[in-house]
């Protein structure tokens, strides 16, 4: 009876309710490194997911509900069991890896053409820009034909995972939109 | 009237169950999705609830794996428990829950460690498996002793799964090294998972050393442990030969305090140690580790009544290679007016066989005690009891004795109406034993069986039939006008199975002298002509031909008719002396209740199937020969003139046969059958033998059969 009463309330006052965001992209992109720099703020050392993390956390007082998932080809078909109420969308591309750019922009377009993500903001992180060899946003962006989403509020940040260059930039602007959109 | 009418209406329409638009499922999938971690868990109890009450959820899978992250513990444990059940619906989307498991098998909780590590091996899905070797390496050498023994018992899961993964992991060397490990319910898992192993593989573990070299450790592990795995060291201990008597009496010091424990299971493990040692301590029957096994054994009959079945059947196995041990507790194993009725049979088996021979005492008791057992009303029981009153007489063996027990097969007879089968049964068994020259036993049983107006009614089994029909043929003088009486076994021969059909045989053959020609005849053509009976058609034209020959062989067919039976010594059964000590060995295991070794019981592995396969086509093609060459055989046999030819070839078919049917029980996974013949049967058809073979290639043929 107590849950139950606690969570009329949470209802009625919105307190607890979780915003989802998913992070996504190919494997080795940094997207379990941003999840935990996000998290605890420093640099864990990690394996190649396989499956999905989540955390929780709050950032300017909204409940986030954090789902990095592993970026393997064989794991990729099972991101659509996740896109249900996600409110938000975080790409993460390697800027270094230029050959499979068209496999990025090819995965990325072939998400937001779900009819669960149509509600869903975009923010494109293009990671390891503390790497010489990086192509740099703008690059990205023509690289992944960003300019033809419409409809969609999209954005994206030059960022590193490593030394924390551009996530939280990255995340406020996230926040902002969804903030807009949801409330 | 009104709540009549109501009630009536209500009855008459009929109303669907409220179900919401959208379905159960749908609701609880948006449950599960939730924004809310309360809604969230609430969804999965509800999930768990349905899955409890049987009812398919399968198809929320995916959306309950997503919930698997989570710091509640209570959640966690209802996720895992609903993937344990359906991650084989779903195979590849365990591969989604990876992650968590190898990130819970590092968490700092043991528990979750252990949930993970045993809810990762127990999921019987290959792509897990390829992530499992960190886990399972890591749990392996945790600090934790709950740990570590449930990652023991999940390598056996794991080579289970997938054998040759598993070796390749090298797993089976920590598995081992846990043998040595401090704690006594890590040794005694180990020591489980590597017996389980061991049986589905002997070449990858060898089991037999590691048990030599660990003896000490388990020893000590013994006394420390759960009744469990006290339970699994034992059976560990009882596969250990001792080196010599010291060590067999330090065992059995050891292990004499667990027969005073309240779990019956290590109470016959602890038996089984003990008695798999006692042969090297040479003890005396006066030695009081008797006392305490015979104690231990009486603890188990205040159990329930299946667990005393159990005991019961454990009893009858030791009883047999310790046949005095219980001879002091009689009383306890005295029937009881609420036993269930496979109780109370065991119990009389059991009665039977510890009654001590030499005491007439004891004897005359339960003489008693069975006495009232036939008057009971059960009539399986009363059976029972019948046949263990003749059992007793014939164990007891003093002609004295014996006129007591006919006397009150008698009066049972004479009193109860439908035991006529088993009361003859057991006289003739009591005659059998107390050979012919008992007359007035004879004569108080033929007369019996003489009053009786239509024994065609009265007996219903073949037993029964067999042994009356033996009585007129052993004893005609006795009856009034045999010939009438075996004229009416002989019209429905065709009727009969084959133990009367050869009991009639035998009785009329044997009185062929003062019995009309025509009726002996007769006989012979039915019984070669209208059976399918192979032994009793045999057995025909065995007699035939010997009968045909008669004028030149006068003396055979005297020793035929005139030859007496050799008395039967007992009518309890027994085991094999290998089957013994096999049944001894597997004390306290499924197979001392069926008394059936585990070997006989296990099907053929799966690995050598392939094998099987392939020589069954042989076999069958050999057994096929083989019947051309029986059928032909059969042609040699009804001419005598070439039998040097047929007794060599029925030689090399006899052998062949055997192994054919070796064969085929390994191909059909058929246990060899080991049955306890009721020795008195037994006997009868051996001294048929006995009689008709005289020349030792009519023997051979005989062996073919």
């Amino acid at each position: 009876m107590g849950n139950f009463f606690s969570s009329m309330f949470d209802r009625l006052w919105g307190v607890n309710r979780e915003m989802r965001i998913l992070i996504l992209g190919l494997d080795g992109a940094g997207k379990t490194t941003i999840l935990y720099r996000l998290q605890i703020g420093e640099v864990v050392t990690t394996k190649p997911t396989i499956g999905f993390n989540v955390e929780t956390l709050v950032y300017k007082n909204l409940k986030l509900n954090v789902w990095d998932l592993g970026g393997q080809t064989s794991i990729r078909p099972y991101w659509r069991c996740y896109y249900s109420n996600t409110a938000a969308v975080i790409f993460v591309v390697d800027s270094t890896d230029r050959d499979r750019m068209p496999t990025a922009a090819h995965e990325l377009h072939l998400m937001l053409r779900e009819d669960e993500l149509q509600d869903a903001a975009l923010l494109v992180f293009a990671n390891k820009q503390d790497q010489p060899a990086a192509l740099s946003a703008s690059e990205v962006s023509r690289e992944l034909n960003l300019v033809e989403l419409k409809d969609r509020s999209w954005s994206i940040v030059a960022s590193s995972a490593t030394n924390g260059d551009g996530i939280s930039e990255g995340l406020d602007w996230l926040i902002d939109v969804v903030r807009e959109e949801q409330m | 009237m009104e709540k009549m009418l109501k009630k009536f209406i209500q009855n008459a329409t009929r109303v669907a169950p409220k179900i919401s638009k959208k379905g159960e499922l749908f609701e609880l999938r948006n449950g599960l999705v939730s924004q809310y971690p309360q809604t969230r868990k609430d969804a999965i109890k509800k999930t768990i609830q349905q899955m409890t009450l049987g009812k398919d959820v399968s198809s929320l899978f995916p959306d309950i794996l997503k919930n698997i992250a989570t710091s509640d513990v209570e959640q966690k444990k209802l996720v895992y428990l609903y993937v344990m059940n359906y991650a084989e619906t779903h195979p590849e989307l365990c591969i989604l829950a990876v992650n968590t498991f190898v990130s819970d098998a590092q968490d700092t909780n043991p528990l979750i460690r252990c949930m993970a590590i045993r809810t990762m091996s127990m999921i019987r899905v290959d792509k897990i498996l390829e992530y499992v070797e960190i886990p399972l390496r890591k749990t392996l050498q945790d600090d934790n002793p709950y740990v570590r023994k449930t990652a023991v018992i999940c390598v056996a899961k794991l080579f289970a799964l997938n054998k040759e993964l598993c070796q390749e992991l090298g797993v089976l060397e920590d598995l081992i090294s846990a043998l040595e490990d401090s704690n006594p319910m890590v040794v005694a898992n180990a020591i489980a998972a590597l017996s389980d192993i061991y049986e589905a593989d002997e070449s990858v573990v060898p089991l037999p050393k590691l048990i030599q070299s660990h003896v000490s450790q388990f020893l000590l592990a013994l006394n420390e442990c759960t009744e469990w795995a006290r339970i699994i060291i034992l059976g560990a201990l009882a596969e250990y030969t001792a080196k010599d008597s010291l060590e067999a009496q330090e065992i059995i010091d050891r292990v004499t305090p667990h027969l005073q424990h309240v779990n019956a299971a290590v109470v016959l493990a602890s038996i089984k140690v003990v008695i798999k040692n006692l042969p090297q301590v040479q003890a005396n029957t006066e030695s009081p580790i008797f006392s305490k096994l015979s104690s231990a054994l009486v603890s188990l009959m205040s159990t329930p009544p299946e667990m005393q079945y159990v005991a019961l059947r454990n009893i009858r196995i030791v009883l047999e290679k310790y046949p005095h041990i219980l001879s002091r507790e009689l009383r306890i194993f005295y029937v009881k007016f609420n036993d269930p009725l496979y109780v109370k049979l065991e119990k009389i088996d059991t009665l039977v066989r510890l009654v001590d021979p030499s005491n007439l005492k004891q004897c005359t008791l339960l003489l008693a005690e069975l006495k009232e057992y036939a008057m009971e009303f059960e009539p399986e029981f009363v059976s029972r009891a019948i046949l263990a009153l003749s059992q007793l007489g014939v164990k007891y063996s003093e002609p004295k004795f014996i006129t007591k027990v006919l006397e009150i097969i008698i009066e049972l007879c004479n009193t109860r109406d439908s035991f006529q089968d088993d009361c003859l049964v057991a006289m003739c068994n009591l005659l059998r034993h107390a050979g012919p020259d008992q007359e007035g036993m004879v004569t108080q049983v033929c007369s019996l069986a003489e009053a009786w107006s239509s024994v065609e009614n009265l007996l219903q089994t073949d037993y029964a039939k067999c042994n009356y029909i033996w009585l007129l043929g052993q004893f005609p003088q006795k009856f009034n006008n045999v010939e009438r009486k075996l004229q009416a076994s002989i019209d429905s021969f065709t009727q009969e199975e084959s133990l009367t059909q050869m009991s009639l045989l035998i009785s009329v053959v044997k009185l062929h002298s003062i019995l009309p020609g025509s009726m002996l005849q007769n006989l012979l053509e039915l019984a070669t002509t209208s059976t399918d009976e192979v032994d009793v058609r045999d057995m025909a034209i065995m007699y035939w031909r010997c009968l045909s020959v008669e004028s030149s062989h006068d003396g055979l067919i005297n020793e035929l008719c005139n030859s007496s039976l050799p008395e039967i010594a007992t009518t309890l059964d027994t085991f094999s002396p290998e089957l013994l000590e096999t049944l001894l060995r597997e004390l306290s295991l499924l197979s001392s209740v069926y008394f059936k070794p585990v070997s006989t019981m296990t099907k053929p592995k799966s690995s050598s199937g392939n094998h099987l396969k392939g020589k069954q086509l042989d076999e069958l093609q050999f057994m096929a020969q083989d019947e051309i060459l029986k059928n032909m055989n059969e042609d040699n046999l009804l001419d005598f003139d070439n039998d040097w030819p047929a007794a060599s070839n029925s030689n090399y078919k006899s052998e062949a046969q055997g192994s054919t049917v070796d064969y085929l029980n390994d191909i059909f996974g058929l246990s060899s059958p080991a049955p306890p013949v009721e020795n008195s049967m037994a006997d009868l058809s051996l001294n048929k033998k006995d009689e008709k073979q005289k020349s030792s290639n009519t023997q051979d043929l005989l062996d073919l059969f």
